[in-house]
């Protein structure tokens, strides 16, 4: 009986080893910042029918440059001393805020590395020291599922982590609370964008907490060795592919989806949706050139998705040597760096489409829920971890970037390699959907992916989207 | 009321009255449920009614779920059986031992698991080097096991009726599709994880056969197939009814290792109702759909269950 119980023990060690052995190989995979859009995600934004009930939260339905207006009507807190600032549109110094002294605030996010979490909590941390505040930095797991449990048990945290994708629905439900005129430090610094991003119907929710945007990665060595220059047009971007292209080796490759399929469309003027998310915008002559374009250059051998050659995405493509050249973000330099330190890589800007350039932003933003229960204090904090110090502390270290234009230069100078990622937010997209429509970027991605294993064809893709669009619309 | 009813009520009783009530709303799972919009049956009409996108990925889902159901409920009940009578012999060395290896596969982290076949099914992993055909992308691959089937039999495209013959906004063709590849991994993984414990319970029930019975049986001339046929398998026929209720439930509630290895994917063929129901409700920001699809798995797991007990109850078994 003794014998079977160590037996049984020693077997139950060997496979606790090999259980943990695995685990850990897969946190390599992990060290994606927070902003990166997790494949196939549904995503959604709110659409106008929506929109009217949170009209009476609005402050000011011009558009984004009207953030410094004074009219703060609409504000529960006109007496705050913040307000006194907002004259001038700028609040130079946090500390003129709220007394933030003793302040409980909890701020959710979702845990993306190690080394975020520790440099996140070291921002809250100085925030602490700064302010006498004892705000606290709790990621969770299953982000939305308890998020979203918090908001219905009406028990919010204080501040958290809005995804672009995500800002629709939570807007639809009056879940989060406009940014009031003042809070936020020189919010004209942030790029239009990006702000852009988190304005819905003229009104603007959160400032971004950074950015991430989509560029070309690729082999210096072999451009040297095919003897090409960095591609800025889209034919150049298909000689290129074909001239890089060896027996073991594929020219570019990039996930089959919409996520990175979506800059060929912007490129070419277009998107899933028009703008105002109401209706499909790919029946067009942008749409069908763009898909047009992919559908070639996937048929002609020089280009596959990471799937294709046995590998995860880009990145792992990339750094696997079976691809010259992939599209992704600022996630794929930590990647790199902290895996493949050996392999050698240079970021361009994505060549210029028939309508000129066209990227992604994945961003995420800082909201205050509309039920906090102290939203000055959630406000001061947001600035805290938003305004050009925070920005600058936060994104130091960091692949992801600055929200903000004067705190450019200085990260450029630290990351000079990275500088075609921060030329991106100039003309970058969102990564959005309104409310209850993240179906069709679902339909979009399974037909992309016949499209170039050329199983449909462009016009039968668009009939799908369009369908798809009529039911969802 | 005990205690232990209380909690019952509570943490059973409520949550799925609650769905219930919900999937009549128009709920994005935001907000606080009972403060939105009272919309009758709308959201099950989008799910067997309305032609659209909704309908057919409600569609995709239950027909990736039946074959899942279809081909993981009698393997696992089939390969438990077997390994719980070789192990209920009383002359095999170190039961204890492949005992604990059986079960083990059930007590590891269903997460872990798929990790770990996350990585023999890539393309270069180690079930492709194994295997005699290379090159196969397991878990990338849409395509459905009786469509390749056919292929190989020279049918590799629908025939016009079959295209044209819609059943909830889903082509005839596309349902006979069969389980995808990828679907047939999962289907694979999920067998040897749950084998395990409906083995232990094969083995308790078979540990309950008097060895007399065996005995006489034996004396009496019959073979090893003879007594398994005539003897264990009528004697173990509440446990086996027992074994493939359970399966039923847990199988048409398959969640963790698609949410780990294809989330859905490749195009929709690991898309189960469990998975639409999350996908709806934390993604998508209709949590009264997610809600509506719930009430309507339960509903088949409901009928199927109930169909099971009545066929088992009445077949002949020996």
């Amino acid at each position: 009986m003794r014998n079977m119980w160590l037996r049984m023990l020693a077997v139950l060690l060997a496979f606790t080893v090999i259980a943990a052995a695995c685990g850990d190989d897969d946190d390599d995979g992990g060290e994606t910042p927070a902003s990166q859009p997790a494949a196939d995600t549904g995503t959604s934004a709110t659409d106008d029918a929506a929109m009217d009930d949170a009209d009476d939260a609005t402050m000011d339905d011009s558009d984004d440059a009207a953030m410094d207006d004074a009219d703060d009507a609409a504000m529960d807190d006109a007496d705050d001393v913040a307000m006194d600032d907002a004259d001038d549109g700028a609040m130079d110094d946090a500390a003129a805020g709220p007394d933030l002294t003793g302040a409980e605030l909890q701020l959710w996010g979702w845990a993306s590395s190690e080394a975020e979490d520790i440099q996140l909590t070291a921002l809250v941390d100085q925030f602490n020291a700064d302010t006498g505040a004892n705000a606290r930095f709790e990621p969770q797991p299953e982000y939305d599922a308890a998020l979203q449990a918090a908001l219905v048990a009406g028990d919010p945290p204080d501040l958290f982590y809005v995804d672009s994708g995500r800002l629709p629905d939570l807007v639809a439900s009056d879940a989060l609370a406009p940014v009031p005129d003042g809070v936020i430090s020189d919010p004209d610094d942030i790029y239009g964008a990006l702000r852009d991003v988190f304005t819905i119907d003229g009104t603007w929710y959160c400032p971004p907490k950074d950015f991430s945007t989509l560029g070309l990665v690729y082999d210096p060595a072999a451009f040297e060795e095919a003897g090409i220059g960095v591609p800025t047009t889209w034919a150049e971007l298909a000689a290129a592919a074909e001239a890089l292209t060896t027996d073991d080796r594929i020219g570019l490759s990039f996930g089959a989806e919409y996520s990175r399929a979506g800059a060929f469309l912007f490129q070419a003027g277009t998107d899933i949706l028009t703008a105002d998310g109401t209706a499909v915008a790919l029946d067009s002559d942008g749409g069908r050139t763009a898909l047009q374009y992919l559908a070639d250059l996937f048929a002609s051998g020089h280009a596959a998705s990471p799937q294709a050659i046995d590998t995860g995405w880009g990145g792992e493509a990339y750094a696997s040597g079976a691809a010259a050249m992939t599209i992704e973000g600022n996630w794929i330099v930590g990647y790199l760096n902290n895996n493949f330190p050996d392999r050698e890589w240079a970021v361009a800007e994505l060549p210029t489409g028939p309508q000129g350039p066209g990227t992604f932003a994945f961003t995420v933003c800082y909201g205050v829920p509309a039920s906090a229960s102290d939203p000055d204090l959630s406000w001061a904090m947001v600035d805290y971890l938003t305004n050009a110090e925070g920005a600058a502390a936060w994104t130091s270290g960091f692949q992801v970037m600055p929200a903000r234009a004067s705190v450019r230069d200085s990260w450029v100078a630290d990351n000079p390699k990275l500088q075609a990622f921060v030329a991106g937010a100039e003309y970058a997209s969102r990564f959005q959907f309104p409310t209850g429509v993240g179906e069709i970027q679902g339909v979009f991605n399974d037909n992309f992916q016949r499209l170039i294993r050329g199983e449909t064809t462009v016009d039968e893709l668009i009939a799908e989207v369009v369908s798809a669009g009529e039911d969802l619309l | 009321m005990s205690p232990a009813i209380i909690g019952l009520c509570i943490f059973l009783g409520a949550p799925i009255i609650m769905s219930l009530l919900v999937s009549l709303r128009d709920w994005s799972g935001i907000t606080a449920p009972f403060d939105s919009e009272f919309v009758g049956f709308d959201q099950y009409r989008q799910l067997i009614t309305d032609d659209g996108v909704r309908r057919r990925d409600f569609a995709l889902s239950i027909r990736n779920n039946f074959y899942y159901v279809a081909g993981v409920v009698p393997t696992q009940t089939a390969i438990a059986l077997f390994l719980a009578v070789i192990l209920n012999q009383r002359r095999l060395k170190g039961k204890g031992f492949f005992r604990t290896a059986y079960y083990f596969p059930t007590i590891t982290s269903s997460i872990a698991v798929s990790l770990i076949f996350l990585f023999l099914f890539q393309t270069r992993g180690a079930v492709n080097a194994v295997l005699p055909f290379q090159d196969i992308n397991w878990l990338a691959n849409p395509n459905g096991v009786i469509h390749n089937i056919l292929g190989v039999a020279g049918v590799d495209s629908a025939p016009g009726w079959m295209d044209d013959t819609e059943i909830l906004s889903l082509p005839l063709w596309e349902w006979i599709s069969g389980p995808s590849v990828a679907m047939l991994s999962i289907m694979i993984l999920v067998t040897w994880t749950t084998t395990g414990i409906l083995m232990l319970i094969f083995l308790a029930a078979l540990q309950n056969i008097s060895p007399s019975v065996q005995e006489a049986a034996e004396i009496d001339g019959a073979t090893w197939w003879q007594r398994f046929r005539l003897i264990t398998v009528p004697l173990l026929k509440p446990t086996i009814t027992f074994v493939v209720t359970l399966g039923l439930i847990g199988t048409w509630q398959v969640f963790d290792q698609i949410f780990v290895i294809s989330f859905g994917g490749p195009e929709k063929t690991t898309l189960t109702p469990a998975f639409l129901t999350y996908f709806q409700t934390f993604q998508n920001g209709e949590a009264s759909l997610g809600a509506a699809v719930a009430v309507v798995l339960f509903v088949i797991i409901m009928a199927f269950t109930v169909l099971q007990r009545r066929l088992m109850r009445n077949r002949d078994w020996s």
